[in-house]
């Protein structure tokens, strides 16, 4: 591992003034299960390292003002016990059980899923069909970014080296949400496919819907043509077969090693009509 | 890894005991434990998360401890295989391994039985589902896993 200077603040503002002053040569680290491998493979090659594991106020999971506030340190083991995730955001807890397996879970974090701009990252397909927003701070002040604008391509997002992110915020959905991933595996997998999806039912019409796949674009992406497929609509199974299938329309799958494009394709349409049903209550 | 030039006084509490060593920032937990402590029962597997072998108890909870810089340990709690028990009296969850023919090469073995201490101290009386899931991350290629469940689950129904 190449040489790199340690740096652990106690509070968010010493964290933000280090990184105005050397972001641009500085990793964060928090959990370090994909940072630390990138550095022993020499693919990262920081200056600075910056653990944001000892400032306290990153770390937690609220529900305030009709919207849930995650920190940054959340780990996923953290959010998928949560009971208030679980009873309001299904699809995120799902989507957190559903990473590695327990040691990865153990160190993992919310901040990292994101900030990594993995296509085939579980929490942010998740987050995506939950309209969440990631907060960027830094020393100039605030923005909220909405996750659909955050990420530019495999690994590229729109954070700045002197930003940090500190929280995730999702308004308290009205609907149902959903996640479901297929791997090669029943764990220690990456998604072969993700789906997550949300609908806001009134009785069999579905209100409202949003739609997010993983792993089959150069970044997580929502559906927003298959969406206005189910807008004011019944969701009848034939609905939901066109649904999925117009989803699928909006990815860009490629070939690797885990699947062929091809077969992504399948395999997320019959995943994405399975989970829409669900949500829409036409199947247990 | 190796120059011993910057090296920070790093402060953790290992297996109960208060431990201070010096480390270069590169260095992880996993080699911190196994080169400067010489706690050799955690292994070195395949050093990107992916195997288990060097599961260690952070904080009560099992990590991956090669995907932990030292740094990181500042102040925090370790429980290594060598805290779990002792040659002369073994954790019941040693002593299940053994009977039940559980460990083979036993390059698993002191990941394994972190991973199902820490389970069981939080859910003493897991169902199979809930054991299979909290050794999911921890890789064993000889006992096919079926004789490790059964040494688990024997600990946790002795325990009622």
């Amino acid at each position: 591992m190449r040489r790199f200077e340690f740096y652990s603040p106690r509070s968010l503002g010493e964290a933000l003034r280090f990184l105005s002053e050397k972001g641009d040569r500085a990793r964060v680290i928090a959990g370090g299960t994909d940072l630390i491998p990138r550095l022993r493979e020499g693919v990262s090659q920081p200056d600075f390292v910056l653990n944001v594991l000892d400032i306290g106020e990153l770390n937690g999971i609220k529900e305030a003002d009709q919207a849930l506030h995650i920190g940054a340190t959340a780990t996923h083991t953290q959010i998928a016990e949560s009971p208030v995730l679980q009873r309001i955001c299904p699809a995120l807890t799902q989507a957190a059980a559903s990473i590695g397996g327990p040691l990865v879970r153990n160190r993992g974090t919310i901040g990292g899923n994101i900030v990594n701009a993995s296509p085939a990252a579980d929490l942010a397909c998740a987050l995506l069909a939950l309209d969440a927003e990631a907060v960027l701070r830094s020393e100039k002040g605030s923005r909220a970014v909405a996750l659909g604008d955050f990420f530019t391509g495999p690994g590229q997002t729109v954070i700045r080296p002197d930003e940090l992110l500190t929280e995730v915020t999702i308004k308290v959905p009205k609907g149902k949400g959903l996640f479901r991933k297929l791997g090669r595996r029943q764990a220690m997998s990456l998604s072969i496919v993700n789906v997550a999806v949300s609908l806001e039912m009134e009785g069999k019409i579905c209100r409202k819907s949003r739609i997010a796949l993983g792993s089959v674009a150069p970044t997580p992406i929502r559906c927003p043509q298959a969406e206005q497929m189910l807008a004011n609509r019944e969701t009848t199974p034939d609905i939901l077969s066109k649904c999925a299938l117009e989803a699928m329309r909006a990815s860009r799958p490629i070939d690797d090693q885990r699947a062929k494009a091809w077969y992504r394709i399948e395999a997320g349409t019959v995943l994405l009509r399975r989970v829409l049903a669900e949500a829409a209550g036409l199947r247990a | 890894m190796l120059m011993k030039e910057n090296l920070v006084l790093l402060k953790m509490v290992v297996n109960g005991k208060p431990v201070e060593v010096k480390v270069d920032p590169t260095w992880t937990l996993l080699y911190v434990l196994r080169e400067e402590l010489k706690l050799t029962g955690t292994k070195k597997g395949c050093e990107k998360g992916d195997c288990g072998a060097c599961t260690v108890l952070l904080q009560g909870k099992p990590v991956n401890s090669c995907l932990v810089l030292a740094l990181q340990a500042e102040g925090r709690e370790i429980e290594t295989i060598e805290g779990l028990g002792e040659a002369d009296n073994l954790h019941p969850l040693q002593k299940s391994f053994i009977v039940n023919g559980a460990v083979q090469c036993g390059f698993c073995t002191a990941g394994m039985l972190l991973s199902a201490a820490a389970l069981l101290r939080k859910n003493p009386d897991p169902t199979e589902k809930e054991i299979r899931t909290a050794i999911s991350g921890n890789l064993c290629r000889c006992t096919g896993y079926q004789k490790i469940v059964k040494a688990i689950q024997d600990v946790a129904a002795f325990k009622d």
